[in-house]
């Protein structure tokens, strides 16, 4: 598989440390009523077949965090930011 | 013995002689030949025997479908095992072993199977070698191991190199015969980067093995003039010998080219073979098509082949692979092994022919049409044929066509399934996507012109597709015939597995009705071959059998490697020496020079022991703990990863990293910190010092260098991307060295320039930029490991050694020690602070006795989820050391903690001993462990059970610091 | 107890008595190697004393730092992130001198002896590196002037191309003696120099 890193160009798959799911959260709150949200942000995940954004790390090259979407069934890479730039687009659009 | 080499024609040299040995017996070819079409020409069929029934085979194919003529090509490590003799180039000293039979090729007892091969039927062996159970793993197995099997691997190390290299282009072409050529000339022409890669030595695919006219010419000299012109183009490479082996995500293609598989060894600089990876824009697959065989009784006896290998064989290599010839087909593509041979001046008895009509030129030999061969006599050389209505015709060779299948395999790797084609009886390639373009025969197109075409298509990268050469069609028809079940002999279907067409109807009847059970059932399309020759067959005669249509049956899985990849290909250069690179230390000539003995840390290697003449590493490592903690001694720690961080907001986001506060630190002050997993768990651990307002240097463990790097990336990037902070390692910028002792500040003292060392101008913790031996810049921090008065010196690393060396000499006088990790080691054990043992993944601060390190005035990784009841438990085991009850006992790391009279079980288990040392300080094993309730329990006298080794002592749970309780030493 | 960092009395650079030891100093034998026929295929060297440094702009600094840097040739080195590097410089001074000129606007950190550079040149050059790296080093993807973050050998590598036929690779000084043995094997087929 080849990504398209916003800063290298495109580089195979070798090159880059997964993470998954790119869409949780980290809470804000320190509060104890909070610790439902932190459960689910440190433990659940999600891993849909088809479109999926995930976090991935270009730790081969620019070691920059990215977050590519990707069809996990064909595996057709439909786009690649880095985390900030999806962070900006909330709900993200990689 | 007989010649069957044809006195003129075929791309051969004649004009040069190569000699070759096949089972030990002396022959000679000519340039051009592959062994195959060598061992032809000298009149050897007889080329292996099968896998089960030892069935003497010849070759069937003249390319890379072959599955009978496997051989074990070359000697001692540089023996390769099932090869396939189609495919080998014949060189000068060529040594080939033919396979699977003993003791010889000619008289092999395993043929025994085949009298007794009404028992060898499909699922023999699941049916046999049941029961009793126990004897599948001793006695079944083992048998059946030696019995079966194909050639046998070189337990010699493979002498020859291999690399791994990477390419680009705008076009791959894979194939090079008409279709290639014609898309490889039309984007090279447009000057796109173009690479054409075939698995033969000699480009120009099928035009060499037969009669072809194109643009006036022959279909030779045609393909010769593309070639020369594709040669002539920067913006084209060619790669012959070079087989595409897979397609990939990304359209990135697997290729294994053959650089010196031709030779009798390469050159030492060179390597056998090489490993691509291709990362084509676009690609097209020219493979071609691959004739199949007809199931019919004796259908594998040497002399039957495919109708196209036969005229390759002759075209080609100009070799007859007999003297009287009878060709049997199903389609017209036979005619032309029968035109073809005749042309050669070999004797074709009869053209025999499935159909009861067709229009193709036979080229004046008699055509039996509407029947068909029922057996083939003879044992180790087909002699004559009946047909079906048990007329007999004589003759030593039979060439059979079955039809073409399209070679889809690449086109289905990443998951699309073939459909199949009424027209050509064959399965078509499915949706393959824009960038990568199935063309001509392999797409299903059975004339030349629409090969050419079709490659000019898809050569055409932009614009209009250019016309092509005019050129002569063979015409192209077809009825189907799978199985004549009039034989009376076996009728293979996959020759490689022995598998008959009765196995199939068998399976379905029993069950196995689905493609892919049968396969497995049946072992059909299994082994080196996968299928190429076989599986259509066995799809319809499946289809017949369970009343089902070609497409409902449909193919197993198409799946890399189209053939076989040697291992050498893909280790590449990286075994051995290059299995993984070394990283050494700024101070490994220094530590070198006193003799130390490395150990690999990850990929560092570290200063482990410095033994003197007779010493052991306990002896060395005990010694210099001694004289450290008397004297003085120094130990390179360069290998800590150390992380520049710097920016406005450094502070801060020290602060999020760790459970501990760094903002508050003071500057040229060090703080030990303690990082955390989001989850809660301990991540990291080491020492951070701040050097000016806005600029830190951390220290992480050796181990965690590179993932702590990555949290930090991902904590800026993603969680806390408003801070003003910037980060990176500098491990390798600086030799680091600890000097620990009570004589190290005397030693240091006399390189440091111009600076009194004392407590009030180095306090503990203090972290400092100075300079040493006149203007060395340095980092001087005071923080010790070991429980002593010590001092990590930093000072950039080409100096490193030299530094150390200069710190050897001033502590001459003291009699310093250099000492290695294991000292290192005993010493931290002896104080009690926690490393990798501990900081295993499971415990949190509060085990580790660090609790009161956890703010709780910021948020940072891991607070909230380390105050989950399941981590503030106080039942949870937590570090406590451990010693034995009797001083001569001896403590194991990995033993398991019991009450006293408890015996072993998982409800009885308190716990476990993480590490241990023999400390030469108290002379006993002492040992840090984790125990449930720990620190609750000092004093209790537990088992330590080591079930491992069935060893088993008293301990006593204690305080982790065995040594130095009061930490006098440190500020002494 | 102090407060402030106690520092040496300052030394002029001009004092330092030692002389640096490259890492490579007795592995990159100079020499003819591997298939000798005909011109060397690429010739090596190894790139020392010099000095480099990582320049890593502040938040919102990118475009500052890069105006800043413009003089110094500076090497990509990912998002707002270069290498500097420069021949001939006393111990420490392009960082104090980057140091003083980025106040503010990046950070810097010495990395002179934390990474090697070794030259690679000659009409091989590119097939030499294709054994290592994925990045396209064909003139129109990869000109003079541009480098990459890449990986060769399982070893991190900074490449840049500095000529058409001329690379210079930098990698971390644990690695180079391991880098360095890899690298001349994969170019003995073509013969190589080292100068």
């Amino acid at each position: 598989m080849l990504i398209p890193c916003p800063h290298c160009g495109t580089r195979p798959v070798e090159e880059f440390t997964f993470l998954g799911d790119a869409s949780v959260k980290r809470p804000a709150s320190n509060d104890p009523s909070s610790m439902e949200q932190w459960y689910d942000y440190v433990y659940l995940r999600n891993n849909p077949k088809g479109r999926f954004d995930e976090f991935v790390h270009h730790s081969g090259g620019c070691r920059a965090w990215l977050v590519i979407s990707r069809d996990t069934e064909t595996h057709e890479v439909f786009g690649c930011v880095t985390v900030r730039d999806y962070g900006k687009t909330k709900g993200g659009k990689a | 013995m007989t010649s069957y080499r044809l006195s003129s024609g075929g791309l051969i040299d004649r004009t040069a002689s190569l000699n070759f040995k096949f089972d030990g017996k002396s022959f000679t070819g000519h340039p051009g030949d592959t062994l195959a079409s060598a061992l032809i020409a000298n009149g050897v069929h007889l080329m292996g025997r099968s896998f089960k029934y030892h069935r003497p085979r010849g070759v069937i194919t003249a390319g890379a479908a072959e599955p009978n003529a496997l051989v074990e090509l070359r000697e001692g490590g540089r023996k390769e095992a099932n090869t396939r003799a189609t495919m080998i180039e014949l060189y000068e000293g060529l040594t080939a072993q033919s396979q699977n039979r003993w003791p010889s090729l000619d008289f092999d007892i395993g043929a025994i199977n085949s009298l007794a091969s009404s028992m060898f039927v499909a699922g023999f062996y699941y049916k046999t070698f049941m029961w009793p159970k126990s004897f599948w793993e001793k006695i079944y197995e083992p048998i059946i191991r030696k019995a079966a099997g194909l050639g046998t691997a070189s337990k010699e190390a493979d002498p020859d190199k291999y690399e791994k290299a990477y390419a680009h282009c705008d076009l791959l072409v894979i194939g090079s015969g008409p279709t290639g050529l014609m898309a490889a000339l039309t984007a090279g022409r447009s000057g796109a980067r173009v690479i054409l890669a075939d698995e033969s030595a000699r480009l120009g695919g099928s035009l060499l093995n037969e009669r072809e006219e194109i643009d006036g010419d022959s279909g030779i000299a045609w393909a010769d003039g593309v070639i020369a012109e594709l040669g002539s183009m920067p913006n084209v490479t060619l790669m012959p010998r070079t087989t595409v082996f897979g397609w990939y995500d990304g359209n990135i293609f697997g290729a294994a080219e053959r650089v010196n598989d031709h030779v009798i060894a390469p050159s030492p600089y060179e390597p056998r073979q090489r490993y691509w990876r291709i990362i084509a824009k676009k690609a097209v697959l020219a493979a071609g098509a691959e004739e199949r065989p007809v199931a019919f009784g004796g259908n594998d006896i040497p002399g039957v082949m495919l109708a196209s290998a036969m005229r390759t064989y002759a075209n080609r290599y100009a070799a007859a692979a007999g003297k009287s010839v009878v060709v049997f087909t199903n389609n017209d593509s036979g005619y032309r092994t029968a035109r073809d041979m005749k042309a050669h001046g070999v004797h074709v008895e009869a053209i025999v022919d499935s159909r009861s009509e067709s229009k193709a030129d036979a080229g004046g030999v008699p055509v039996l049409r509407g029947r068909r061969i029922a057996d083939v006599g003879g044992k180790k050389l087909a002699a004559g044929i009946e047909l079906d209505d048990h007329t007999h015709i004589g003759c030593d060779a039979v060439a059979m066509s079955g039809g073409w299948s399209p070679i889809v395999n690449l086109a289905c790797h990443r998951g699309g399934r073939p459909a199949w084609n009424d027209q050509i009886l064959g399965f078509v390639p499915p949706d393959t996507g824009k960038d990568f373009i199935v063309a001509g025969a392999a797409a299903g197109r059975m004339l030349l012109s629409e090969c050419l075409a079709d490659g000019a298509r898809a050569g055409t990268l932009k614009g209009k597709a250019p016309a092509t050469p005019k050129c002569r069609d063979e015409a192209f028809a077809i009825a189907p015939l799978w199985w004549v079940k009039e034989s009376h002999g076996k009728a293979f279907i996959d020759y490689q597995n022995d598998s008959t067409a009765k196995d199939l109807p068998l399976a379905a009847r029993e069950g196995y009705r689905d493609i892919e059970l049968a396969k497995r059932y049946t072992t059909t399309g299994m082994a080196t071959d996968q299928g190429k020759l076989g599986n259509v067959n066995a799809i319809a005669i499946l289809a017949e059998a369970t009343g089902k249509s070609m497409e409902q049956v449909g193919t197993t899985t198409f799946r890399p490697y189209y053939t076989p990849v040697s291992f050498g290909a893909f280790a590449g250069p990286f075994h051995g020496h290059h299995f993984q690179p070394v990283r050494k230390t700024p101070l490994h000539d220094w530590a070198d020079e006193l003799g130390a003995v490395f150990v690999e840390t990850g990929l560092w290697m570290r200063s482990s022991w410095f033994p003197l003449e007779g010493e052991d590493w306990l002896a060395a490592a005990s010694r210099e703990v001694v004289a450290t903690r008397e004297r003085v001694g120094i130990c390179d720690v360069s290998t800590l990863g150390k992380i520049d961080v710097q920016g406005k907001d450094a502070g801060a986001f020290l602060d999020k990293l760790y459970c501990n506060t760094f903002s508050t630190l003071a500057v040229g002050r060090a703080r030990y910190g303690l990082m955390l997993r989001e989850d809660g768990i301990v991540y990291d651990d080491g020492t951070t010092s701040r050097l000016a307002d806005d600029h830190y240097v951390m220290t992480t463990t050796t181990a965690n260098a590179a993932k702590v790097m990555a949290q930090m990336e991902f904590a800026h990037q993603a969680l806390f991307p408003e801070l003003d902070v910037t980060y990176v390692t500098v491990t390798e910028q600086w030799a680091q060295m600890a000097v620990a002792g009570p004589k190290a500040r005397a030693t240091l003292q006399k390189i440091v320039d111009g600076l009194e060392m004392n407590d009030q101008s180095v306090p503990y913790m203090a972290a400092l930029e100075v300079t040493v031996l006149n203007g060395v810049p340095a980092r001087l921090f005071r923080l010790s490991f070991s429980g002593e008065h010590a001092y990590e010196l930093a000072v950039p690393a080409d100096y490193g050694n030299m530094v150390a060396r200069a710190v050897m000499q001033a502590g001459d006088e003291f009699g310093i020690v250099p000492y290695g990790v294991e000292a290192l080691s005993i010493m931290r054990i002896e104080k009690g602070h926690v490393a990798g043992g501990e900081l295993n993944g499971t415990t949190t601060a509060a085990d580790l006795g660090l609790g009161k390190m956890m703010s709780s005035k910021k948020d940072y990784i891991g607070r909230m989820m380390a105050q989950r009841p399941g981590l503030t438990d106080p039942n949870r085991q937590c570090v406590v050391g451990i010693r034995p009850v009797d001083p001569q006992d001896r403590i194991r790391s990995g033993s398991h903690i019991l009450k006293d009279g408890d015996r072993p079980s998982m409800a009885a288990d308190q716990g476990y001993v993480c590490s241990v040392a023999w400390s030469p300080m108290l002379n006993m094993w002492i040992g840090l462990a984790l125990i449930a309730n720990g620190r609750a329990r000092h004093g209790e006298v537990v088992q330590v059970w080591d079930g491992l080794r069935g060893h088993k002592v008293m301990g006593e749970i204690c305080d982790p610091v065995h040594f130095d309780k009061e930490n006098k030493r440190l500020h002494a | 107890m102090p407060k402030a960092p106690v520092r040496s009395k300052p030394v002029a650079v001009a004092e330092v008595i030692l002389p640096r030891v490259s890492p490579l100093a007795d592995v990159a034998v100079q020499g003819r190697f591997g298939a000798d026929r005909g011109a060397p295929g690429v010739t090596f060297s190894v790139r020392h004393p010099l000095s480099i440094a990582t320049v890593i702009a502040r938040a919102g600094k990118g475009k500052a730092t890069a105006q800043a840097l413009a003089e110094y040739e500076p090497r990509w080195a990912g998002p707002d992130q270069y290498f500097v590097v420069a021949q001939g410089r006393g111990e420490g001074a392009l960082y104090r001198e980057l140091k003083s000129a980025l106040d503010g606007i990046a950070s810097v950190s010495d990395q002179s002896h934390g990474r090697v550079i070794i030259r690679i040149e000659g009409p091989k050059v590119r097939n030499v590196l294709a054994k290592g790296t994925p990045v396209d080093l064909h003139a129109d993807e990869f000109p003079a002037g541009k480098s990459a973050l890449t990986q060769m050998a399982h070893v991190g590598v900074h490449m840049t191309r500095v000529g058409e036929d001329a690379f210079e690779l930098s990698v971390f000084r644990g690695f180079s003696e391991s880098f360095w043995e890899w690298i001349t094997e994969q170019a003995e087929e073509f013969g190589y120099q080292v100068r």
